[in-house]
């Protein structure tokens, strides 16, 4: 056999992810085309959650550990981002009580949102290995406490993000093919990671760490390569998020919006590009016809009370229905593939799930 | 990369010795590994028995660091590995299988042994073509594609073996390969059992139940009792040794 591949092969190998990106560049053509401004709206901050539920997923579904943690990069990207591009005259306004060395800070855009994206890589660097050494519930209740300390300082550290109150004044950058353009960037990095040497160890120690260990994985370090390259995909996000809404607070990087995520990428299957992709389709339709469905039963005050989290409810119970029928998600841990490679069937004993070593 | 054929695979072809020394392994009071000693050269093979619970399991977990040893040593080469972590060892050259299967269920049989040839240091690039290699060996190149849970088990137990060899490994511990395979499965994997240590320049250290697979396939035989060796030599040597005769039938008859 030979080792080089031909571009057919490569086409075939990676048809998938070509038609992934197709479909969201041609519903993004379409929608900037005919589309209202709303439509637009709802499409652009899509593909910024889509860049969010990839960078998630780089960490998440390839590492199998549950984090809480990730929104909060987001707002670090948000905030470095923010106070680098904003004018000194409008931080001086919007945050009266700004450390004076960050008030002549001053980067055009590009550079500021870069430079959210690697301080938040670099923060994850400092912070996560020790974490990575936890797995299953000590993980998960640990990345989950470190959300908490995120919050914390966000809404704490007055001179450098106003404290809990609004951070405004950014400029609107992020129009709907920046959005796109940065998905569709993220699409393909998510995809090749999956299949890199790093990814096909993360993945191994996924599924099980004892036998990866066995094989020559260092665990904890190939936890903790993956969460800094997915911290960094998450400031980014959070950058162009930011340059996208133009003001923000704390509460914007906090639980409601990290089980969004979370509801993303469960439901349409953590495990492959795929599925966090038809998760983030899923749940942006469903978020966005609740939220009418709330507005119009709000104006016809046909309920003696106002209706809201309707939208959390749904997601919520959707999410729980998924993982009872279908713990893998909609589309599962392997990607759909358009074109089925040889695939001998026959079926066989299934190996024991034994705990035990 | 193509060319070379699965023969020409080990870097070095000079043999290497693993050795441990009094290693112990105990569980609170219970003494699962106690006192044990032995070597294997490459291309030599090994056999591990003894009655259920004998330690020989746990042995393994030692030697290739999942569990960290009590006392003694465990030496590849004169190097001492025993404070090692387990990746390292596994990168050194120690690789195995398990009792029940491991396997990384959610990824493809080429995945899993890709997996297996970047962890230990090789490049991604080569890893597609090196991996098929030790596939095609064992039978299962037409299986590549498929989930590793999705096979049938007794490719399962075939696919571990070749995600160990993918290691490029100086030695190669097997927890019962033979558990839960049919009689034509087990002759098959006799068979490539005793062409391996050959065609890989690997010494192969086997646990198995099988008597009679195990007195046919082993030069050498080392036997545990309660974590204790109660006798090495030829098969006929421990056959017609009588601590052996009453381990066996004290615990199994
Ligand atoms: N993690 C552990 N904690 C406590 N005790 C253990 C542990 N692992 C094994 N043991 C005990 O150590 C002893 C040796 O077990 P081990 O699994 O090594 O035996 P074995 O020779 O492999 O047996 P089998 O032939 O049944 O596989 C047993 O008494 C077992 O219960
Ligand atoms: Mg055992």
């Amino acid at each position: 056999m030979s080792s080089k591949k031909s571009i057919r092969e490569a086409l075939l190998d990676h048809s998938t992810l070509l038609v992934l990106m197709g479909a969201v560049t041609i519903v993004g053509v379409v929608v900037q085309l005919v589309g209202t401004p709303l439509l637009k709206n709802i499409y652009t901050s899509f593909c910024i959650s889509l860049m969010m539920v990839l960078g998630l997923q780089m960490f998440m579904g390839n590492s199998g550990i549950l984090s809480w943690t990730h929104i909060g990069f987001v707002g670090v990207g948000a905030y470095v981002s923010g106070i680098l591009s904003m004018q000194p005259m409008m931080k001086q306004l919007g945050v009266p009580n700004m450390y004076p060395f960050l008030v002549s800070l001053h980067a055009p855009i590009g550079v500021a949102i870069l430079a959210g994206g690697l301080v938040a890589a670099l923060l994850a660097a400092l912070i996560s290995y020790p974490l990575m050494r936890l797995s299953d519930a000590a993980g998960v209740i640990t990345l989950f406490a470190t959300l908490i300390v995120f919050h914390v300082v966000m809404t704490q550290w007055d001179n450098v993000t106003n404290g809990p109150r609004t951070f405004f004044g950014l400029q609107e950058y992020t129009t709907l093919w920046v959005a796109l353009i940065a998905a569709l960037a993220t699409m393909v990095l998510a995809w090749f990671f999956r299949d890199s040497a790093l990814g096909l160890r993360i993945r191994a120690s996924r599924d099980d760490r004892y036998a990866a260990r066995a094989v020559g994985i260092d665990v904890v370090r190939v936890r903790y390569l993956t969460f800094v390259l997915s911290a960094l995909v998450m400031g980014l996000a959070g950058g162009i998020w930011a340059h996208f809404i133009t003001s923000f607070s704390p509460k914007a990087f906090y639980i409601a919006e990290m089980f969004t995520l979370i509801s993303m990428l469960v439901i349409g299957g953590a495990g492959s590009i795929t599925g966090a992709v038809t998760g983030a389709v899923v749940v942006t339709i469903v978020r966005e016809a609740l939220r009418q469905v709330e507005a119009a039963i709000n104006n016809a005050h046909v309920l003696p009370f106002e209706v809201f989290g309707l939208t959390e409810l749904v997601l919520a119970v959707f999410m729980v229905a998924v993982l009872i029928w279908r713990p893998v998600g909609v589309i599962g841990a392997q990607e759909a593939r358009l074109v089925r490679l040889k695939a001998t069937s026959g079926g066989g004993r299934p190996a024991e799930a034994d705990k035990e070593v | 990369m193509s060319a070379s054929d699965v023969s020409s695979m080990p870097d070095s072809s000079q043999a290497s010795t693993f050795e441990v020394r009094n290693l112990k392994k105990h569980f609170a009071g219970l003494k699962a590994v106690d006192g044990v000693s032995f070597s294997v050269r490459t291309g030599e093979i090994l056999g591990l028995i003894g009655p259920n619970g004998s330690g020989k399991t746990t042995l393994v977990n030692v030697v290739t660091g999942l569990l960290p040893a009590t006392e003694g040593s465990i030496l590849l080469d004169g190097e001492d590995l025993t404070r090692r972590p387990a990746h390292d060892r596994a990168r050194k050259g120690l690789a195995r299988t398990f009792q029940t299967v491991r396997l990384f269920g959610q990824m493809t049989v080429l995945e899993n042994v890709e997996a297996a040839v970047v962890s230990t240091g090789h490049r991604r690039r080569h890893a597609a073509s090196q991996a098929m290699e030790v596939l095609a060996d064992l039978g299962l190149a037409d299986q590549a594609h498929r989930l590793a849970r999705e096979i049938p088990f007794g490719h399962q137990r075939k696919l571990e073996i070749a995600r160990a060899l993918a290691m490029r490994p100086k030695f190669v511990f097997l927890d019962e390969p033979a558990a839960g395979l049919n009689e034509q499965e087990s002759d098959e994997l006799d068979d490539l059992l005793r062409r391996i240590p050959g065609q890989y320049s690997v010494g192969l250290v086997v646990i198995e139940h099988d008597m009679r697979l195990m007195m046919n396939l082993c030069p050498r035989l080392h036997v545990l009792n309660y974590g204790k060796t109660i006798a090495e030599g030829t098969p006929d040597e421990v056959r017609s040794n009588h601590e052996v005769v009453t381990a066996y039938l004290g615990s199994r008859a």
